[in-house]
């Protein structure tokens, strides 16, 4: 997934309704998401395959129905690249753990 | 993501060590190096200190961070200011809880400006105005 396509698919205020659809709600039919726009199905259809290309959703089939469901890596990512002091925070805290580790090696020797 | 508090980081780590070997690992200037920064770090209240690592040229860092011991009790808090010369002040705190054999640490980093550009970024993606801000984005992340 390219940074190219994960911003462009966050560009649109209709795209982001949807991840916060699937977000505060959890996975649903394409159907039950497209019925609360005020544009028609095919429009919604788009949207979603736009999310799918950007890995921000991933579909499955259930009969006749697709249902769309948030995958979250790439917010991830995102969120890390937004607050760099928390990912250092977080890479320092594994250091520390791996350190604490060692130190027992030591005492036990 | 659910509404977070934009001034602080919040973090919590378990680790399977007790306090007491924990706390050195804080407070031992040798040992700090090992899984933080390089420091001259005593644990006394109003000493003022530095970690120092890698510059960052590109967001105009020297690679030295400046400090002072705010509080200390011993094997449960650990407070310092943090600054990196250019931005506002922060205050980073640890605190150490007793958690079955291994002690619960949390680390707050704390005093960040809610209008700060990145803050700001972060509300426009999740919030709207994001096109005219793309091209900007776009080359950031390209660098990544």
């Amino acid at each position: 997934m390219s940074a190219d396509h994960l911003f462009a698919a966050l560009a649109s205020p209709a795209r982001r309704e949807l991840l916060r659809m699937l977000r505060d709600e959890g996975a649903q039919p394409a159907g039950r998401l497209a019925e609360r726009f005020d544009m028609s199905r095919p429009s919604v259809s788009e949207h979603l395959k736009v999310l799918k290309d950007a890995g921000l959703v991933a579909e499955t089939r259930k009969g006749r129905e697709r249902h769309y469901r948030l995958e979250a890596a790439p917010l991830m990512e995102l969120r890390d690249w937004l607050t760099p002091y928390e990912r250092f925070w977080r890479e320092r805290l594994t250091a520390l753990d791996a350190l604490l580790d060692d130190m027992e090696d030591q005492d036990a020797r | 993501m659910p509404a977070e508090d934009r001034t602080a980081i919040r973090l919590d780590q378990f680790l399977a060590h007790p306090p007491s070997k924990v706390w050195r690992a804080l407070t031992e200037p040798e040992l700090m190096a090992k899984w933080l920064m390089p420091n001259d770090f005593k644990p006394e209240v109003g000493h003022r200190f530095t970690f120092t690592t890698q510059p960052k040229k590109a967001v105009g860092f020297d690679g030295i961070v400046h400090c002072e011991v705010l509080e200390i009790e011993p094997e449960k808090l650990l407070r310092i200011s943090w600054s990196d010369g250019k931005q506002a002040d922060w205050t980073v705190t640890w605190r150490l809880e007793p958690e079955g054999r291994g002690t619960r640490l949390f680390l707050d980093h704390e005093g960040f400006d809610p209008d700060d550009e990145v803050q700001q970024l972060s509300r426009r993606i999740m919030g709207g105005g994001w096109p005219r801000h793309f091209r900007t984005i776009d080359f950031l992340a390209a660098t990544l």
